[in-house]
């Protein structure tokens, strides 16, 4: 087990169980009997796999800290349990406490599996290779937006110079940093023109808005109907003020040195999932409609968006 | 209300009200420390919450914050949780919305949305901590010196409330289930203790009451112990008492018998009982004859002694179902029960009349009674006590008649005589008003010279129905009755206007003696004399005053003075019926007398019994030596008069000389007088100048 490991939680850790459950509630332990369950029956199947295949090492899958990590455990167990049973291999579920460590661990290849946000994929393009992307409500894009209250007087982007715009996360954030800046460099607003703060992710930089900690707020156009956001404010109390082009939503990736057929396998099951009804109960629970396979170039538009924003960084490839 | 019920209210009373303070300040102080708990647990959460907020804050994690202020509005009576910046503006839009006093500010009765917007999150924090209900607490959220928020949380008292209820509920029942506890054993000792010996100091007494001697049981030595003890006592003392009272009321202290009361009540008893059992009885009346003289003589202590022995001559001839009672003075009653015939009681009246004379020897002298006996039998002579007694004590009556047995069985002649004798005395009583008496006058006449020198003024009843009426049988009516004082004062006022009649005719009607009773003799005979003389301005001289030496047996200080106080004023006296009573001669020296008038009894065998003639010539000759002057009464024979002429007699009366004359006829006697010479001698009357 790598160093990373001490910031995570394995899906068959008992520990890790009850945390989960205590999280999640009653739905969440149904989940998670289910998911021993899963792990139980890819014990047993694996009792019939061949040595060789026995002898392995565990898959290592990390996710971004986008959540909570015990929701992202919990989010995302019955996927990992699925991947583990299809592929015959352990496979150990891990997130990290922030994005600093999460991404030390992209940094240090810790995982094989990785799902992370667009720009992280693109500055780690030389270490992981993308192999599918996420869907969400029904769509596999998403697009950068700029909120503002509905009762703020603002209508236009041009508004927003001298004022207040707070962004989720930090300036990894692609769709609630990232992109709403792009959105305000297309308007004319260079960083200087406004004042920038951010929250602690993008869910907080929405309800910063409804809270009035700022005059707009900057994140994924999905971000309004997300459920966490729509249990912390009143989302019919803002609007979108603007929003960019359409962009290939949350990467998947693999460590580039995965063989093909493994990499491959596991994008078929990531993309298979919606097929069957197991699937569509993963991805329900992960809080997705769906995989859509991807490739490194689909994210030439994230690339092109980084450079403007961020004209300094070294975009590896 | 009964004391004991008095007594237990007061008990539980008392005891509630201390209870109930008890409680009050029990609760007041639980309360106040479990509304410190509470303010605790408050600070305990918001201190942590306030601790670990900056991070969120600053972060702009409301979702963090929100976290927070759900899980502090999860807590047990926490009513909200909300953390606001500085410009009080909520960071957190979590409501509890199931909690009653959110649903109820927000006018829901459903679950209330678990997120408000700020600004009614606002209104609804500031409503919340309005409420009596809830305990408002601030804690401020500081990072680094600098405040970033506040965490605004509210307690409700409702838990409190609630727990404070049952704790009250729980207390009350407690207490009421002390009270009922204390108030039942207080009651029944109470009950046992007190009441019990009270209830029977309250029987006892209404047995008292009731003339019931019972005592109280005493069981202990405890107050009410001393009190039954004391009560007991008195009740022996009131017993004691009583007895003495009663005996006192039922027997004679001088004879140890029964008395009238209780002789009349063993009556009453003997009639019923002889009533049931259809038995005769005999009830006696025993009278002593002429007890007064011994009184008189001897005195009133021998008298009484006398009294002592007879009845325990009497008793002794008697057996013990008898009953022997003394009615008052001299007289007994003796009841003979389960009488077989009337003879027997005849003679156990003779062994009764042979022990009653049987001699006693009082202070040295023998001394002999006699008795008269009146038997009455039931119920041939009467049914009632009151007629019983009537009918015995009328044969008794006929006993002591002179001539009569001294034993005497009632009968209904008996009754006749004493109607007729009520009749007159109801008659008497109006005989004045229809003016049925009037006066006559007998003469009485100077034995020398048979001049005349007065008369004796004498009275008549013509009865309208039953003609003229002796004195000799009404005058002892009235003076029974008290008629007579009545009779007595119209006899000297009708004398005093008669006399100043005759004296305004110019006639000379002398003296004019008038006799008076015994009952007359009081202090206002004095004035009643002076306003007949002054009435009819008559000198003193004009009346004399006769008195019957039987008058004088009661020797009396009262009838002294008045007879010295009328003496003084110039009236005259005369002692009537000389010799025919039982006075002594001590009374004529005694008494300033100016005549002595001897009895027809011993004037009319004057010529036949020399015994009387002696026996005349001895009193003739003592009222001389003691300067008295003589009147003879009764004179009806010339050999009479000629031998009380000859034995210096100074005055005559008799119907020889005159017989009693009515005005009419005395008025012309007067007038005669004024023309004629006197039968004998030289007149000298008194007349009007």
């Amino acid at each position: 087990m790598t160093d990373a490991t001490k910031d995570t939680v394995v899906a068959k850790n008992a520990d890790a169980l009850i945390q989960r459950d205590r999280a999640g509630g009653e739905p969440g332990r149904r989940r998670v009997v289910l998911g021993l369950l899963a792990m139980l029956g890819l014990t047993l199947d694996a009792q019939t796999i061949p040595c060789a295949r026995a002898a392995d090492a565990p898959l290592v899958m990390g996710i971004f800290p986008r959540r909570h990590a015990t929701l992202t455990t919990e989010l995302y167990e019955p996927l990992a349990a699925y991947l583990s049973r299809e592929l015959g291999r352990e496979l150990q579920l891990v997130t990290a406490k922030d994005f600093d460590a999460f991404w030390d661990g992209v940094e240090q290849r810790r995982f094989d599996i990785v799902h992370y946000n667009q720009f992280h994929y693109v500055r780690s393009a030389d270490k992981y290779r993308v192999i599918a992307h996420n869907e969400e409500f029904g769509l596999g894009t998403v697009a950068g937006a700029l909120y503002v209250r509905k009762d703020s007087g603002i209508s236009a982007i041009g508004q927003l110079r001298g004022r207040k715009v707070v962004f989720g996360g930090g300036t990894d954030a692609m769709m609630s940093y990232i992109l709403p800046s792009y959105l305000l460099l297309q308007a004319g607003l260079q960083p200087t023109d406004y004042e920038t703060i951010f929250s602690k992710n993008p869910p907080n930089s929405l309800i910063s808005l409804f809270h009035g900690k700022a005059d707009a707020s900057g994140a994924g156009d999905i971000l309004i109907d997300l459920p966490v956001v729509r249990n912390a404010m009143d989302t019919s109390s803002v609007t979108h003020l603007g929003m960019t082009e359409r962009i290939l939503h949350l990467p998947w990736a693999v460590r580039k040195d995965m063989p093909k057929a493994l990499s491959a396998r596991i994008q078929a099951l990531l993309v298979g999932l919606k097929a069957s009804e197991e699937g569509r109960a993963i991805l329900t629970r992960a809080e997705m409609t769906g995989f859509g396979a991807a490739s490194d170039v689909d994210y030439d538009p994230h690339r092109r968006i980084i450079r403007k924003v961020m004209p300094a960084m070294t975009i590896p490839r | 209300m009964r004391l004991a019920s008095k007594f237990i209210l007061m008990v539980a009373g008392i005891l509630s009200v201390t209870l109930a303070l008890n409680a009050y300040f029990f609760l007041h102080s639980q309360n106040r420390i479990l509304e410190q708990e509470l303010n605790e647990r408050g600070h305990v959460l918001g201190h942590l919450i306030a601790l670990i907020s900056p991070d969120a804050i600053l972060g702009l994690d409301f979702l963090t914050l929100n976290d927070y202020a759900r899980e502090v509005s999860r807590q047990q009576d926490v009513v909200y949780g909300v953390i606001v910046d500085n410009d009080e503006q909520p960071l957190t839009s979590h409501v509890n919305g199931s909690n009653a006093h959110v649903r109820s500010v927000l006018g829901l009765i459903g679950p209330a949305p678990e997120y408000l917007p700020p600004p009614r999150l606002k209104a609804l924090v500031q409503q919340l901590a309005q409420l009596p209900d809830v305990i408002p607490i601030d804690f401020p959220i500081v990072h680094d010196g600098r405040q970033l928020g506040r965490l605004r949380v509210g307690m409700s008292r409702e838990a409190l409330t609630t727990k404070a209820r049952e704790q009250l509920i729980q207390q009350f029942t407690i207490y009421a289930a002390i009270i009922l506890f204390l108030c039942t054993a207080i009651y029944l000792v109470f009950k046992y203790s007190v009441m019990h010996p009270v209830q029977r100091l309250i029987k006892v007494s209404q047995d008292l009451g009731r003339g019931e001697f019972t005592l109280v049981p005493v069981t202990n030595g405890d107050e009410l112990g001393r009190l039954g003890e004391t009560f007991n006592e008195m009740t022996r003392e009131i017993q004691r008492e009583q007895a003495k009272l009663q005996y006192q009321a039922n027997y004679d202290s001088l004879t140890a018998q029964p008395n009238r009361l209780l002789g009349v009540e063993r009556l009453q008893q003997e009639i019923h009982s002889a009533r049931r059992q259809q038995q005769h009885f005999a009830l006696m009346i025993i009278d002593l004859d002429d007890f007064k003289i011994v009184n008189d003589t001897m005195g009133h202590a021998v008298g009484d002694r006398l009294l002592g022995h007879v009845s325990t001559h009497i008793r002794a001839c008697l057996r013990d179902e008898d009953t022997l009672a003394r009615l008052g003075g001299d007289e007994f009653l003796v009841l003979l029960p389960r009488l077989g015939q009337a003879s027997d009681a005849r003679d156990v009246a003779d062994r009764l009349l042979e022990a009653v004379s049987a001699p006693v020897t009082l202070d040295g002298r023998e001394v002999v009674a006699h008795c008269s006996i009146g038997i009455a039998l039931f119920p041939d002579d009467g049914e009632t006590v009151e007629v019983l007694m009537a009918n015995a004590d009328n044969a008794m009556y006929q006993a002591k008649k002179p001539g009569r047995q001294s034993i005497c069985f009632f009968t209904a002649e008996m009754n006749a005589q004493v109607r007729e004798r009520l009749q007159l005395e109801q008659d008497l009583n109006k005989v004045l008003a229809r003016n049925e008496l009037h006066l006559v006058f007998q003469p009485i006449f100077r034995a020398g010279d048979g001049a005349y020198v007065g008369a004796e003024a004498l009275l008549r009843w013509q009865h309208p129905e039953r003609g003229l009426i002796s004195p000799a049988t009404f005058i002892p009516i009235a003076e029974s009755t008290g008629q007579i004082v009545a009779i007595g004062e119209w006899v000297l006022r009708e004398t005093g206007r008669q006399l100043r009649r005759w004296m305004n005719a110019g006639l000379a009607p002398g003296y004019v003696a008038v006799n008076i009773a015994r009952v007359q003799l009081r202090e206002d005979l004095q004035q009643l004399i002076r306003s007949v003389l002054d009435d009819n301005a008559l000198p003193a001289q004009a009346l004399e005053l006769e008195i019957t030496e039987n008058i004088l047996l009661d020797d009396h200080q009262q009838i002294n003075t008045v007879l010295g106080h009328l003496h003084a004023q110039g009236l005259r006296f005369s002692l009537d019926d000389f010799g025919t009573g039982y006075s002594s001669l001590s009374y004529l020296r005694r008494f300033s007398f100016d005549t002595l008038k001897i009895d027809r009894s011993f004037v009319a065998p004057l010529c036949e019994d020399a015994n009387a003639a002696a026996l005349v010539r001895a009193i003739v000759a003592m009222a001389h030596s003691l300067s008295l002057k003589v009147v003879a009464e009764g004179v009806e024979t010339p050999a009479q008069l000629e031998f009380l002429q000859s034995l210096g007699c100074d005055y005559l009366q008799g119907y020889l000389l005159s017989l009693p004359l009515d005005t009419e006829h005395f008025t012309a006697f007067l007038t005669r007088l004024t023309q004629a010479p006197p039968p004998w001698g030289h007149e000298t009357l008194l007349t009007d100048g």
